[in-house]
């Protein structure tokens, strides 16, 4: 009789404690971007082609069905070159050119890695809609030209993705000439 | 005593097993959700496809979805037999299809530039069968993704690009 009640409660406790510590070591990864090569304040995953499990929960939990590292790379930054993490308390000019490849955007995503709400509708500067005259700036506030608006985001990211990246891309991404992402005067 | 130790050993090695299946699963489970999610808010089942329109701060189905793109998804299922994928594609900007596992590996994409034309014509199965334009699924069930970039946002553009976008079909 005492079996048939432990046993359900054993079960149900490890379901709970086995589920719980494996989403936080998750989270944990996500928040270090641990499987990433790191590159200034930049992370990229050079691999998305991924046979192991927990590398599959990682990349999962950021950017499911992305494209493997052929088609397009995924460069994601959530901290300023002075390594404090972005927020929309402050703007800030991205400053260099992103790596060669056939098309390359910066996109603006919110702490749960979805768009953010701005009066622009404008969520991204890509190799298109850049006014190459000017700087990108990334701010709350309303600005005239390559205006990246990061809403009332206390934290934030950027991800730059390349598509169908030079091959020497590939060859160098620890050492590959990023551009920076830099706090300036509101 | 002896008891309690037995008990929180087992506690131990359920949990162990628990965390393993937790990690393994995760990719399936995001993939269920999101097939759920499709089926249920779009009211589209397996082998049909949805067009979506290029993503806002509205579109939460997916992390990080790219606001430069028009998606089409569709969840195939070759239960009952091939597929064939058509559409009339762009001829001057990136495109792509691409197919996932429900483990959400992507184990196939081609873009625009590896197509012979802008006339997308493509046969899914699972079989062995041979033949031009065959596209040999690793499983039965998993999901399509074709991928339009809309480089200038003007509504003249995204109307034209959503017009071929509605030319696709699979069936």
């Amino acid at each position: 009789m005492k079996n048939k009640i432990i046993i359900p409660i054993l079960i149900l406790l490890s379901i709970i404690i086995g589920g719980y510590i494996a989403i936080a070591k998750i989270n944990s990864s996500v928040q270090n971007n641990e499987f990433s090569i790191k590159n200034g304040s930049w992370a990229v995953n050079p691999n998305m082609d991924l046979k192991n499990s927990y590398q599959r929960a990682y990349i999962s939990r950021i950017g499911v069905f992305a494209l493997d590292e052929k088609e397009v790379l995924y460069f994601l930054s959530s901290k300023d070159n002075d390594g404090n993490q972005l927020t929309s308390d402050f703007d800030y000019q991205i400053i260099g050119s992103p790596p060669k490849g056939r098309y390359w955007s910066y996109t603006l995503y919110g702490k749960d890695y979805f768009l953010v709400n701005n009066e622009a509708n404008t969520y991204t500067i890509n190799k298109e809609n850049l006014d190459r005259d000017k700087p990108i700036l990334i701010s709350s506030t309303k600005k005239n030209n390559n205006w990246l608006p990061s809403g009332n985001e206390k934290q934030f990211h950027i991800t730059l993705r390349i598509y169908n990246p030079d091959e020497n891309v590939y060859k160098n991404l620890q050492s590959l000439d990023l551009p920076i992402i830099k706090k300036i005067e509101k | 005593m002896k008891k309690i130790f037995f008990y929180l050993w087992i506690l131990l090695i359920m949990s162990v097993c628990s965390y393993n299946l937790t990690i393994h699963y995760i990719p399936n489970i995001v993939y269920g959700v999101f097939h759920n999610k499709i089926e249920k808010n779009q009211g589209i089942g397996d082998n049909e496809i949805k067009h979506f329109d290029i993503p806002n701060y509205k579109s939460r189905a997916v992390v990080m979805p790219n606001p430069d793109f028009l998606y089409s998804v569709s969840f195939y299922d070759l239960s009952s037999g091939d597929l064939k994928l058509k559409g009339n594609m762009p001829d001057s900007t990136y495109w792509s299809v691409s197919f996932y596992k429900p483990n959400t590996i992507n184990w196939y994409v081609k873009n625009d530039k590896e197509f012979n034309s802008n006339r997308l014509e493509l046969n899914l199965t699972i079989n062995n069968t041979k033949g031009e334009n065959i596209i040999h699924s690793p499983v039965k069930k998993g999901l399509m993704i074709i991928r339009i970039l809309v480089e200038n946002k003007d509504q003249n553009s995204i109307d034209y690009y959503k017009s071929l976008q509605k030319s696709i079909t699979i069936n």
